[in-house]
């Protein structure tokens, strides 16, 4: 009984395996290549990933600067670390979100706002007493030459969103 | 500034703005395995803390590099070695120099020392990351800025 049954060739068997592994060995050269096509497509869905949540609700953000601090993640060579970013957070008098970057564009401390009792409504440095107004622009006759980076933002279901420090020209 | 390439360019270019030196001083031990943790927590802590200080106050502050000294070795010499330390940094001119340590041991030594011993009551962290840490560091960094304020 079992001659009747449809036997398979040598040269069937053969021809199925070939076309099988020929198959394979064309869909590992064909899938990065097609991968790389539609790489760009598959990247533009996380385009703002240098934007990061800095934890702060838009509706909690006064007129009066407030200091946030967040990490960020970061790849240097072999060495990742997460180092620590800060900002001084304020809405201006038509309302628009300020962020700006704490580190002095003197010696790079670390600004406070209203830092010190004489001089009110103003960053102060503690390093030299360098000076700020509350847009950030250094005071003439201070020891900083330029006003406070400005960070890009962004605000999404309510949240801040902070990129990079933009640094601006001296006043 | 930081004891690194970058840091000490600027440094040779506006030396007059920077008058502070702080010494990190870190204890090592191996012979008390119950104490491991506790010594190593230090190390890491105090790192960071040294860290953080250094970036609030980065215009004005020299980080020198850490000190390793034995936890349980003869204070006294390690005393005269830091005096050295210190007069080496004195070369160039500094009018502040800050030891900071969470090992209260050195407190019975502050005679000996040259320098201004900052001694800074230790606490441990299972991680240094967390969230409450990262606060508690930055509290208490920011009584230590106050207090190295207060010396310029």
């Amino acid at each position: 009984m079992s001659e009747e049954k449809q036997q398979v060739s040598r040269r069937q068997f053969l021809n199925y395996t070939l076309t099988g592994v020929g198959g394979f060995m064309a869909a590992g050269m064909l899938a990065p290549m097609l991968r790389m096509a539609v790489d760009p497509v598959l990247k533009s869905t996380s385009s703002d990933g240098d934007f990061v949540n800095v934890g702060l609700a838009v509706e909690d953000i006064t007129t009066t600067p407030q200091r946030v601090d967040w990490q960020i993640e970061q790849v240097d060579g072999w060495y990742e670390s997460k180092p620590g970013r800060s900002a001084w957070v304020y809405k201006d008098d038509k309302g628009d979100i300020i962020a700006l970057s704490p580190v002095c564009t003197h010696l790079g401390c670390v600004v406070s706002w209203e830092g010190n009792e004489s001089h009110p409504n103003e960053f102060f440095c503690p390093c030299h007493d360098g000076r700020y107004t509350k847009d950030g622009v250094n005071v003439p006759g201070t020891p900083p030459l330029a006003p406070l980076a400005t960070y890009e933002q962004k605000v999404e279901n309510g949240i801040l969103y902070l990129g990079k420090a933009i640094s601006r020209k001296g006043a | 500034m930081q004891w690194t390439k970058r840091d000490m360019g600027v440094y040779v270019g506006s030396k007059e703005f920077i008058d502070t030196a702080i010494i990190p001083i870190l204890p090592f031990q191996l012979s008390q395995e119950s104490n491991l943790s506790k010594s190593t927590s230090k190390r890491e802590v105090l790192s960071i803390f040294a860290t953080e200080i250094e970036k609030e106050l980065s215009g004005r502050v020299l980080l020198i590099p850490n000190y390793y000294y034995l936890e349980y070795g003869d204070k006294l010499e390690e005393a005269k070695r830091l005096n050295s330390w210190n007069e080496e940094i004195q070369k160039q001119p500094f009018e502040h120099v800050f030891i900071l340590t969470f090992d209260s041991g050195w407190k019975r030594f502050e005679k000996d020392l040259q320098a201004n011993l900052l001694w800074v009551p230790g606490f441990q962290a299972d991680d240094p990351n967390s969230d409450e840490m990262r606060q508690m560091i930055r509290g208490q960094v920011s009584d230590v800025v106050e207090l190295i304020r207060s010396y310029w």
